[in-house]
């Protein structure tokens, strides 16, 4: 099996300056992305929110030359860090209660090719965060995107072929993509909030303003329509305080690409496989990796920087953040790996917490109060009738009334009576009761795009507050891997013949 | 003073023991269920599917028999889904060693009455379209199919519930009061419950339970894995073994299939026991591959482990406990979901005729009266130890 003291997942900025200053102390570091992501990934929602389907004329965008190379990628290639890019790790595992019987601690990679695995000594997890996304009518149009997924697609073809966007989140995310949409030469014709004031970065507000974007607090979206699958046009409309829509406020805008830039949510799969405590943060995206400050996890060996420990907005506009938590987790993993002396390292560390004190901004603030709201509003505006999870085709309204899936053509007396609150009724809210028994998040994009509204929506019927609901179970591979290529060319030749049967007297492995 | 009392209390809201109340509310019994979790969160939802006659285990085949017959009319009877399929049971052998299993089922189904036809490679393929071409043959059992686990036990839960069955989840059981060789009561994390009997059927902890009661249940826990694949268009609708793996295609077109290695584990009675995968999900997305190799190409998406109990001889243990006299055992040793139907009705029986009209003869407490105490270090059905 492969084998290095020190495994990044993730070469955005926490993970690549986690590499570099490992590798400056003579660390011998695999620093590993997924990106270029191929295209099968992108049809399936994974790992961003890319829609139902790419807009027309990006089917083919050949997307297959982007590399992320930026100055500090290439920089930990020069100090010899292994980077391996197009590579994704679909799994962790490490010897632990009811699982003593592992080769050491590894992560599970593959490419386009194949699958192995990797031991590590320490392991640090950067792996960013996700799109959150929420459905109004008409969401699972071809057009309708995350952030993340409309940043990868403006990088990887240059110029995304959609020409006019609408753009849900006036917070830093959003202003930041709708800038970028316009530095590629897509219309922004509507950046659009449910807050009644723009959330984000004043001057951002106003290099768009003088772009001639507009914004539109206290809107929401009532339903984005169009032909053959692809969106044409949204209607906006006015809400009040209740996010109720206001009667006369219907603007209707001709688009073909709606961004949802409404929240980012930690990538924690790798750090919940691993058992990894797992706390909910509201103001930094949920559930997040419980962290010392040295970046150390509940879990020996296990380190995290980045969005994936926690994402605020601000951490949009100071990329320092990440950056400095990738290096704290950097310097952290070499001390413990003995590569520099416990003091040289307290000294380092704390001179970089320094830094991260003098930059601190504006204390973040809790997000879900402002996804609610953004729910709230498209189901006011648009009704219960929506696509929560667009992978089983499951509505709101089914997971409401804890329906079993359509396909199954089940109905019975008793069956209606019934739903969700009264499944609350007898047992704490779990949100993997939804997933049981109507299917969503049991697609193949693994829940990435039904999990937080499946979260509200319990989280609403139970009466409880959202940092009551637990979390959806993340399960490997965490990443959908054709059955080919997760087929292990390194099986061992016991594994092969020792293969057994169910449980009988002629079980020689294991037991 | 307890805090809630019944004729009967149930412990464990698995398949078993959901099945056991719903024919016991049935039957007009007044009945509690303790489940230190939620309903059918271990191996009762986590399991195949797989539902067949068992002819590989003769002890079992008057109550697997049954079972089927049961499911057939399981979600009329409940008012409530369970994805029951019935077009059968395909066995197919893809070595020679597994041809050579499937000689001696053939045999021993046939001596036992049990439908069965030998395949060709040719009828295989007809049945499981995109089967392998090393396949040498197989056995199709006409009666057996499969269904949803999370399904079925949930409509165990809910229906028992319709009939007036009070149902306590995230209760743990944290002692067992025995009076003059009877149990009075069970104590709870939620408070005493008086009961006149008292039915175990809580998987790998009835060991422990039935151990509080005086009651020695010889059964060892073990985590086993499955993996799920994306949807596929309908393949097969048959339960389906071979290549070292069993599973099935769900409703919904995932392959759902499981096999190879398991880890010999320990649990205790109040925590949720942890179920992490191992890399060994690929060797079995290797064999599903080689056994299926025209759906190679499709994603797995997900997989999961559950925690089964294994009895020193593979079958399942029911039994009234001979002291104290109203303690009624139940442990399947990884049978547990095709079986409980009938598991329910037997269990309805001797609870209300100190009898069963099903034999479970072979089941019973008594087989293992001269068990070595320490049968699990010699067997080595122990946790391993750590390795470095």
């Amino acid at each position: 099996m492969e084998s290095r003291p020190l495994v990044v997942v993730g070469a955005g900025i926490s993970g690549t300056a986690a590499a570099i200053q490992a590798a400056e102390v003579g660390v011998s570091v695999s620093l590993i992305d997924e990106n270029p992501i191929p295209n099968g990934m992108v049809g399936m929602n994974v790992p961003h929110f890319f829609g139902q389907s790419l807009p027309p004329g990006n089917e083919s965008a050949s997307i297959e030359t982007f590399i992320p190379t930026t100055v500090a990628l290439a920089e930990a290639e020069e100090l010899g860090v292994d980077v391996r890019l197009g590579t994704c790790v679909w799994g962790t595992f490490r010897n632990r209660e009811n699982s003593r019987l592992l080769d050491g601690p590894q992560v599970g990679l593959a490419d386009t090719e194949r699958s192995w695995m990797m031991n590590y000594e320490r392991l640090i997890i950067a792996t960013g965060a996700r799109d959150l996304s929420i459905g109004f009518v008409g969401w699972d149009l071809a057009g309708v995107m995350g952030a993340n997924g409309a940043h990868s697609l403006m990088n990887r073809s240059a110029n995304l072929a959609s020409r006019r966007m609408v753009l849900l989140g006036s917070g830093n995310l959003g202003l930041k993509t709708a800038k970028m949409a316009l530095e590629n030469g897509i219309e922004v014709v509507a950046v659009v909030d449910v807050s009644p004031t723009v959330q984000g970065d004043a001057a951002l507000v106003e290099a768009l303003r003088t772009e001639g974007v507009e914004l539109f607090t206290s809107h929401t979206v009532k339903e984005a329509a169009g032909k053959n699958g692809c969106i044409e046009s949204v209607v906006l409309v006015g809400i009040d305080d209740d996010g109720e829509p206001v009667a006369g406020t219907e603007k209707m805008v001709s688009a073909d690409i709606v961004c949802l830039a409404i929240g980012l949510v930690p990538n924690v799969e790798l750090l919940s496989l691993l058992d990894c405590e797992l706390t909910f943060k509201s103001e930094i995206g949920g559930y997040v990796p419980r962290h010392d400050d040295r970046m150390r996890t509940s879990v020996d060996d296990v380190l995290v920087a980045g969005d994936a420990a926690g994402f605020h907005d601000g951490m949009i506009i100071d990329p320092d953040i990440a950056r400095n938590q990738g290096r704290l987790a950097g310097i952290a993993a070499s001390a413990s790996l003995g590569a520099i002396g416990p003091t040289e390292a307290e000294d380092l560390m704390s001179e970089i917490r320094s830094e991260i004190l003098s930059q601190a901004g504006a204390k973040p603030t809790e997000v879900h109060t402002g996804w609610k709201r953004w729910l709230g509003s498209f189901v006011k505006a648009g009704g219960q009738d929506v696509l929560a999870c667009p992978c089983e085709g499951v509505t709101r309204a089914e997971i409401i009334g804890l329906q079993p899936p359509r396909y199954l053509e089940w109905g019975s007396e008793q069956m209606n009576r019934r739903s969700l609150q009264t499944q609350v009724e007898d047992n704490p809210a779990n949100p993997n009761q939804i997933k049981r028994l109507t299917r969503a998040g049991t697609g193949i994009c693994q829940g990435r795009r039904c999990r937080e509204q499946a979260a509200l929506l319990l989280a609403e019927e139970a009466n409880t507050p959202i940092s009551e609901i637990p979390l959806m179970t993340y399960r490997p591979p965490v990443r959908p891997l054709p059955l080919s290529i997760m087929w292990p060319d390194d099986e061992s030749e016991q594994v092969r013949t020792e293969w057994p049967k169910w449980f009988s007297p002629n079980n020689k492995v294991l037991g | 003073m307890p805090t809630d009392s019944a004729e009967i209390v149930v412990i464990g809201g698995g398949v078993s023991g959901l099945s056991s109340a719903y024919y016991l509310a049935k039957a007009g019994k007044d009945v509690i269920v303790v489940e230190k979790g939620m309903v059918g969160g271990e191996a009762s939802g986590r399991n195949g599917g797989m539902i067949s006659e068992r002819t590989d285990e003769p002890a079992l085949i008057p109550l697997a028999v049954e079972s089927v017959r049961l499911w057939a009319t399981l979600e009329d009877e409940l008012g409530y889904p369970t994805e029951f399929i019935h077009q059968g049971r395909v066995q197919v052998g893809v070595s020679e060693e597994e041809m050579g299993d499937i000689f001696s089922e053939r045999d021993e189904a046939l001596r036992h009455g049990i439908s069965v036809e030998p395949l060709d490679p040719s009828e295989v393929q007809d049945l499981v379209p995109g089967i392998t071409a090393r396949t040498l043959g197989g056995l199709f059992f006409a009666n057996g199919g499969h269904a949803n686990p999370q399904r079925a036990v949930q409509a165990f839960a809910w229906a028992f519930q319709d009939l007036g069955g009070r149902l306590y989840q995230n209760t743990a059981v944290t002692g067992i009061n025995v009076e003059d060789d009877k149990v009075t009561s069970v104590e709870t994390t939620a408070g005493s419950m008086a009961a006149d009997v008292v039915v175990a059927a809580a998987g790998p902890q009835t060991a422990l339970l039935a151990e509080m009661a005086g009651v020695h249940v010889p059964i060892a826990p073990a985590r086993v894995e499955i993996i799920a694949t994306a949807p596929l268009e309908p393949l097969f609708d048959i339960a389906l073994v071979g290549n070292g793996l069993y599973g099935r295609q769900a409703a919904r077109g995932n392959l759902l299939f499981g096999g190879g290695a398991h880890e010999w584990i320990d649990v205790d009675l109040t925590s949720e026991p942890g179920k992490p995968n191992t890399p060994l999900i690929r060797n079995i997305a290797r064999r599903l591959a080689e056994l299926l190799p025209a759906v190679a190409n499709t994603p797995v998406i997900r997989s999961w482990a559950g925690i089964v109990e294994q009895a020193p001889d593979y079958l399942p243990i029911i039994d009234i406990a001979d002291n104290p006299s109203n303690y009624i055992v139940v442990t399947a040793s990884a049978h547990g979901f095709g079986i409980a139907p009938a598991t329910g009705k037997v269990v309805s029986d001797l609870v209300l005729h100190g009898d069963s009209s099903i034999d479970i003869s072979g089941l019973g407490l008594n087989r293992f009266s001269d068990l070595d105490p320490r049968w699990r270090e010699e067997r080595g059905w122990v946790p391993s130890f750590e390795r470095s």
